[in-house]
């Protein structure tokens, strides 16, 4: 994909996974779920890249692959250049420190048996990196890097005594204190309020400023990842449908199913300017044997007829913006 | 005579530390037919209103001041033996996360024919299954899947049977608590449209609840901005958004990212909500102000008129005159 747009510190390249199932429960064999299919993205030195899709799309699963938590089908993913796929031991320790991920629920992602300063500390034990003191002197600067000031009150506190968005803070503040390169926020503020949320994405815009930080960021909400984002990639069912800058995103969709994720945003101040495009079908349409075309090919308005037997590859239409779909 | 008014609303909930005020002083009324939305954050009392509205308190919350007037009865002075005869049959609420308490190992068809049976026995099983296929008609759901579980439903297809259920005594006012919160946008969108059209058809008064600004601007006539137990700003939806009065409402329309805004728009709330147990004595948004003055914490905050239907909770705006 874009060639010549400074260096990619994130690469992966036709990756896909499949979730087998696990044989024969209560007598019925379940389905193989293909969570990725053939998915290829470039995330560049400094960006913040926004991922967006509905539940279900696979955007978690492309977290969790690209930091290794979960087993690649096949395909490769790089890391400055350097293929990443599938480390174990040393390598994925020493990988690890350069890049983290922040999940969904703050709930459940912090452990409840562990105070702040345990939780933030943490990683720098695991990775030996300095000593007790300057740990903690780490911890602090990291805590009020992500306004949770003054620090001291908040290290001995355990997560039953935070707040949604003060765990969620201790949260990046943890992925944070290692110095990461590249950082995954995983719908860091769906279980938050609005003005919550928004405090999140301020914290995330300064990470990036203060600590250049490489991210991307996992989102269901167009809106939200247009605030936070350089560029945005659309996924559904598993495959990437649209990959542009944020503005080209929302004024300018070329997907159909792009296209009818913006119709379906509620109208709101000022959206009076957002076209309609109409490019969702009312009844789905009868998939003849196995579906294996374009996975939008049952809604989409504009499909055509190999669109149920083929899959569209994504294309680049301008500089920068790459479409998958035949009617492009 | 509205359909529903509602003077001082009170309501607290018993807890440890003493009673909780998670409902105070909320005051509104709805037309025949009518929308009304609430908006604001989690635990700022729209919940409690609803339930309150349905006479469904749980055991430790009490009302502890105010009348609710449904089509001129007060539903906090009538026996429980009349509530029943009221709750359900005309006055219906879809629950938050509601398709997630669907029976499992319950055919969705019987499900709501069951519901329907609690509120009306002398209808028989026969009459119900059949009521059920036009439910299901009305709400968008093909009648072949009426023998289908739960699990055999999709996320908004389960949303659509809790609507059936709702309907299902054509009610004259149904509260919807968060109906789509844990829908995708392409769903939220059909089920959304799909209750917009059925209000219509049968004049039904909705009171809709959310934490999402934007679904109550496009779903609801008239909003109401709830901060921290208190209505805070309420009046027609293009006054509420075009011409927001209170600090808290422009704050939190600052909060919510659009796709049209100005980028540099997006402005958080700092700080959290006040601890409902002790209220701070004046505006009870105070700490986390941008507009504050002196007597704002002196003072209790009275109502102001804004224009006509729009009134704001607020010191400042009754000192401004705005
Ligand atoms: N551990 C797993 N086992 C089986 N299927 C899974 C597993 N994790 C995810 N999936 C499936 O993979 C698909 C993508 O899931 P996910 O990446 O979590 O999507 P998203 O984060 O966009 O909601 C879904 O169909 C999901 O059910
Ligand atoms: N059963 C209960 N006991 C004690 N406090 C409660 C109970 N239910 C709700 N609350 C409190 O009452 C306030 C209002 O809650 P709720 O009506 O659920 O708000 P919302 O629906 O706006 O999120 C919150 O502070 C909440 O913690
Ligand atoms: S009353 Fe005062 S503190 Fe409260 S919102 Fe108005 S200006 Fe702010
Ligand atoms: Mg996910
Ligand atoms: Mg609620």
């Amino acid at each position: 994909m874009m060639e010549n747009q400074g260096n990619a510190i994130i690469e992966i390249q036709n990756v896909s996974k499949v979730y087998r199932s696990r044989g024969a429960l209560f007598g019925v064999r379940a389905k193989d779920v293909v969570a990725l299919r053939q998915v290829s993205l470039k995330i560049y030195k400094g960006e913040i890249f926004g991922l967006v899709g509905e539940s279900g799309s696979g955007k978690t699963t492309v977290g969790r692959l690209i930091v290794g938590l979960e087993e690649i089908t096949s395909g490769e993913i790089f890391l400055d250049q350097e293929n990443v796929t599938g480390l174990k031991g040393k390598a994925l320790k020493a990988f690890r420190r350069k890049v983290q991920m922040i999940f969904q629920d703050p709930y459940q992602s912090l452990n409840p048996q562990r105070s702040v300063l345990d939780t933030v500390s943490e990683p720098l034990s695991i990775h030996r990196v300095g000593r007790s003191a300057d740990r903690k002197e780490m911890a602090h600067k990291v805590l009020k890097s992500v306004g949770l000031s003054p620090p001291e009150a908040f290290f001995y506190r355990y997560p039953h005594r935070l707040s949604g968005g003060q765990r969620q803070r201790v949260a990046i503040a943890r992925a944070m204190v290692l110095n990461p390169e590249f950082v995954i926020a995983d719908e860091p503020t769906s279980m938050l309020d609005a003005s919550i949320s928004a405090q999140i994405f301020n914290i995330l815009l300064k990470m990036r400023s203060t600590f250049h930080v490489t991210q991307m960021f996992i989102t269901h909400s167009l809106a939200a990842a247009r605030y936070l984002c350089d560029r945005i990639a659309v996924i559904y069912r598993g495959q990437v449908m649209e990959v542009g800058s944020g503005e080209t995103i929302i004024r300018n969709p070329r997907h159909p199913y792009t296209q009818a994720l913006i119709d379906a945003l509620p109208k709101f101040k000022g959206s009076g300017e957002i076209k309609q495009y109409g490019t969702l079908l009312i009844e789905e349409r009868e998939v003849n044997g196995e579906p294996m075309g374009c996975p939008f090919y049952p809604r989409c308005t504009v499909a055509e007829i190999r669109c149920e037997r083929e899959i569209p590859g994504l294309r680049m239409l301008e500089e920068g913006h790459y479409v998958a779909c035949f009617n492009v | 005579m509205a359909l529903l008014e509602v003077e001082d609303l009170c309501i607290d909930y018993k807890t440890k530390n003493g009673y909780l005020k998670a409902v105070d002083g909320v005051s509104f009324s709805l037309e025949r037919g009518a929308s009304l939305g609430f908006v604001g954050e989690s635990g700022c009392g729209k919940t409690t209103i609803g339930m309150g509205l349905m006479g469904m308190l749980p055991p430790n919350g009490v009302v502890r001041r105010g009348r609710i007037l449904f089509e001129g009865e007060d539903l906090l002075r009538v026996s429980a033996e009349e509530m029943r005869r009221v709750r359900w049959r005309k006055i219906a609420m879809i629950f938050q996360a509601a398709m997630n308490a669907l029976n499992p190992v319950q055919r969705v068809g019987e499900q709501v024919a069951e519901a329907m049976l609690v509120h009306n026995p002398s209808l028989g099983k026969e009459k119900a299954l059949k009521a059920v296929e036009e439910l299901f008609e009305l709400v968008g759901l093909q009648t072949d899947r009426i023998r289908d579980y739960p699990h055999q439903y999709s996320g908004g297809m389960k949303q659509r049977a809790i609507i059936a259920m709702s309907l299902a005594c054509r009610p004259s006012l149904i509260i919807a608590d968060e109906p789509t919160t844990a829908l995708d946008v392409i769903v939220q969108d059909q089920i959304l449209a799909e209750i917009r059209a059925l209000q219509k058809e049968f004049n039904i008064g909705i009171i809709f609840i959310s934490h999402d600004i934007s679904i109550v601007a496009d779903m609801c006539h008239d909003i109401g901005i709830m901060y921290a137990g208190q209505l805070v700003e309420y009046g027609p939806r293009e006054d509420v958004f075009d011409s927001p009065a209170h600090p808290y409402t422009r704050a939190l329309l600052s909060s919510f990212p659009t796709l049209t805004g100005k980028r540099t728009d997006l402005v958080p709330i700092a700080g959290e909500t006040p601890d409902l147990v002790h209220p701070p004595e004046g505006c009870r948004f105070y700490d986390r102000c941008q507009e504050q003055i002196p007597a704002c914490r002196e003072k209790v905050s009275r109502w102001v008129a804004i224009s006509p239907g729009h009134k704001a909770l607020c010191c400042r705006c009754e000192m401004d005159g705005r």
